[in-house]
């Protein structure tokens, strides 16, 4: 039996072992996390101060948010309220997609790093870079071609410009990891710092716009950027931007489970030596993935400037972040990943119709990233649970360092 | 700095079992190469700048001999520098804490909110303190007691104090950012004070008197103490601390809440000693837990090693806010870089540190 046997075999076991436990760890984490952001909601409230008349009651103790009320509108209100009879495609739900789309983007950005072993905490740096330079190439190509025309080539020009600069900004610290042997969390983060640093200098000096107050690029005309189809404009979502989301969702489940590169990328995450004995190229299938990875966060940043922004303005929201929480909770599972992202689309824009409705800060959204990644890293935390309940049994593996992490192959459908 | 005792120390650890000499002659040399490059620039620079007072090299010069320059590195060290020694402790032990950053957020805030309620800068001190020990004992109940995953476990404990010390501050003062607080005024010593640059080091805040002490007392007890040599031995070799009769468990137990207590001195003194805590974006601690985790690689795991390589980025850090300030022609938003992209080359020179050899890995107690 060859090396390459034996390490498809041990990846072949893994996925065996934990494919149905990954999805009940990822839901118990996330109910978990959400219980823990009520309790946190109802002691905030505690230490907050409100009129007797705002304040609700629950075991005789005044609050002055209620929980119930909180995750009523973080979930019903992502949706678009769907049980109040008036439902519509241009409401919340629309936002909810839209924060969707990019979030497919950085979940796949995270979890292709993560199938090869490596950790790309750099999503965001990555992201602000493809931004920035698609909302620079696209502004530049825009002069050239104009009308319909002009959206069908600017598009995919812009996803493309946005995917090589990211992918470029990725390959950095692949080249680092692979020749300096420099740790790739380390860097990573650096890098993300170096980005938004750079960014600003060239967003607040030659690429301003001079007619804006503040630090972005000169808007997009409305024909660079993705059309309002089926769905509202002012929610700035576009089905077409969903589609490609779709699209690379599938494509890089294809590229990992069925071409040789995506076998290199599992066997390194998996066991690396079996993989370099079984002649992988270590060095490169690291520049490679890293590079990837990168693009497929640089085209999230394309899709923010794109879809939802229109300009390149500095502080990008930090989807970036949150693609380790997408990837984490899908088990680093390109078709997991779909699911995820809506779940964590839903509380993104969740949290902005919760801070209508309440007085709860929006960082609530933030703590729960960090909670359900904490949960979804300690499957043991779940078995001793599960043990107490009669008849569970066998044992999930973490969510390892090396990569180790379960596909799904057993028709787990995408939204 | 190429004598500093981090080069000593990796020599009788003596439990290498690198597969080439070859990668440790060469890791020797880089550290030595980069703190000879370091001299040699400095010493350049401080004679250009002696020659051309008027060029960017004199202004520099300025800069560096500046005792204000001397004191800002201190300053700025000082949370580096106590996340970097936590670092040390749980690394050593065989836990991996790249949680620093986030205990670094929750204790900074937490350190304002005490001292805020209760009036005591050091009554606030405290509370930042038990606030990130409290965190480093979750992240070692998952960790240890859960068998988590420590580079997930710790981004996530940095993820929730992202995201929880920004929710608290907008719940109870309505902004991301907290009001001032009341800071400790600087202890002087007499005489000393007044040797010119050096006098820096007598002039400070009792937080870097505390880093001092704090440096010295954990090479102290890595060096000299029989709970050192378990720290190291729970982290090399955990097989043979178990067979000694110590609970390995009991002692990657200590070490992360040990890291939990210094990283929280950090963090209280950073946000005590501006007397605000501002949480937006990547909030005040912007890095410098990550940045701590290097400055202890480079410095081998020994603290005094770890407290000079922090010294060298805070001192970057230091003069790159003077040249902010006086403006060198260089934009501002560069120079504000530098510090991360020092970060990146530092790495990539010193390449791969030889990690305690049971570091991110479960140790189970055989029954």
């Amino acid at each position: 039996m060859s090396a390459v046997d034996r390490a498809r075999d041990a990846i072949d076991r893994l996925v065996d072992a934990s494919a149905s436990e990954r999805i009940l760890i990822s839901t118990a984490a996330l109910v978990l996390s959400v219980l823990i952001g009520a309790v946190l909601v109802l002691v905030a409230g505690r230490m907050t101060t409100c009129t007797a008349g705002e304040a609700v009651y629950y075991f005789g103790t005044g609050f002055c948010y209620d929980p119930v009320v909180v995750f009523d509108r973080l979930f019903l209100g992502a949706l678009g309220d769907p049980f109040s009879g008036n439902w519509s495609p241009n409401g919340q739900f629309a936002v909810t997609l839209r924060e969707t789309t990019v979030l497919i983007f950085t979940g796949l950005s995270v979890a292709l790093a993560f199938r090869a072993g490596i950790f790309n905490i750099g999503t965001q740096g990555q992201m602000v870079v493809g931004a920035l330079a698609t909302a620079l190439g696209v502004l530049w190509a825009s002069s050239l071609v104009s009308g319909a025309l002009g959206t069908v080539v600017l598009i995919p020009f812009g996803l493309l410009v946005g995917g090589v600069f990211g992918g470029l900004y990725g390959a950095v610290p692949g080249l680092l990891k692979a020749y300096a042997d420099a740790n790739e969390v380390i860097t990573t983060i650096m890098l993300n710092f170096i980005a938004t640093g750079i960014a600003l200098y060239l967003v607040s000096g030659v690429f301003k716009d001079p007619e804006s107050a503040a630090n972005q690029t000169v808007p997009l005309p409305e024909f660079a950027q993705f059309p309002a189809l089926l769905f509202g404009a002012r929610q700035d979502f576009s089905i077409v931007a969903l589609g490609f989301g779709l699209l690379a969702l599938a494509a890089l489940y294809y590229v990992l489970e069925h071409t040789s590169f995506g076998y290199d990328v599992r066997t390194s995450g998996v066991q690396p030596e079996a993989a370099e004995y079984g002649g992988v190229d270590a060095k490169r299938t690291v520049i490679a993935s890293l590079t990837l990875s990168g693009a497929l966060g640089g085209i999230a940043g394309a899709m923010y400037v794109m879809m939802i922004l229109g300009t390149f303005q500095t502080g990008i929201p930090s989807y970036g972040f949150d693609g380790i929480t997408v990837s984490i909770l899908a088990g680093n599972n390109p078709l997991g990943v779909g699911i995820a992202a809506l779940l964590f689309g839903v509380l993104k824009s969740g949290t902005t119709v919760v801070q209508f409705a309440t007085d709860v800060p929006p960082q609530l959204v933030g703590v729960l990233r960090g909670l359900i990644i904490l949960f979804v890293a300690m499957p043991e935390f779940f078995r001793l649970a599960a043990r107490r309940v009669p008849g569970a049994g066998s044992r999930p593996e973490a969510v390892a360092t090396d990569g180790g992490s379960a596909t799904d192959r057993g028709g787990e459908t995408d939204e | 700095m190429s004598e500093t005792p981090a080069d000593h120390d990796d020599g009788d650890t003596g439990t290498t079992d690198e597969p080439d000499e070859n990668g440790l002659f060469e890791r020797y040399s880089t550290r030595a190469l980069v703190a000879g490059v370091t001299i040699v620039s400095v010493v350049a620079l401080l004679l250009a700048g002696l020659l051309f007072p008027d060029s960017l090299a004199g202004t520099l010069a300025d800069t560096l001999t500046s005792r204000n320059t001397l004191a800002a590195a201190l300053r700025l060290s000082v949370p580096i520098a106590f996340a970097a020694l936590g670092g040390i402790f749980a690394e050593k032990a065989g836990v991996i804490n790249i949680g620093l950053e986030g205990l670094l957020i929750i204790s900074a805030f937490s350190a304002i909110y005490v001292a805020d309620i209760t009036g005591g800068v050091w009554i606030g001190f405290a509370g930042g303190v038990v606030a990130s020990t409290l965190l480093a004992a979750l992240f070692a109940v998952v960790t240890i007691g859960f068998r988590a995953d420590q580079i997930i476990a710790g981004l996530a404990v940095w993820l929730i104090a992202l995201g929880l010390a920004p929710f608290a501050s907008q719940v109870i003062y309505g902004s991301p950012n907290t009001p001032t607080v009341a800071t400790s005024p600087s202890i002087t010593v007499p005489v000393l004070a007044d040797i010119p640059f050096f006098g820096a080091l007598f002039s400070a805040s009792p937080s870097v008197y505390l880093l001092f002490a704090a440096v010295f007392g954990s090479w102290y007890v890595f060096e000299r103490t029989a709970f050192g040599r378990w720290i190291r031995a729970s982290g090399e070799n955990p097989k043979a601390l178990d067979t000694a009769g110590v609970s390995v468990t009991h002692v990657r137990y200590a070490a992360v809440l040990i890291s939990g207590v210094l990283a929280g001195m950090g963090g209280a003194a950073l946000s005590l000693d501006l007397g605000q805590f501002t949480g937006n974006g990547p909030t005040m601690v912007n890095g410098k837990g990550f940045i701590a985790i290097v400055a202890y690689l480079f410095g081998n795991y020994n603290p005094i090693g770890a407290f000079l390589s922090t010294m060298l980025f805070a001192g970057l850090d230091a003069v790159q806010t003077v040249l902010q300030i006086q403006g060198i022609g260089i934009p501002r938003q560069l120079i504000r870089i530098t510090p991360f992209v020092v970060v990146i080359i530092v790495l990539a020179l010193v390449g791969r540190t030889r990690l305690p050899e049971a570091a991110g890995e479960h140790y189970d107690t055989e029954e």
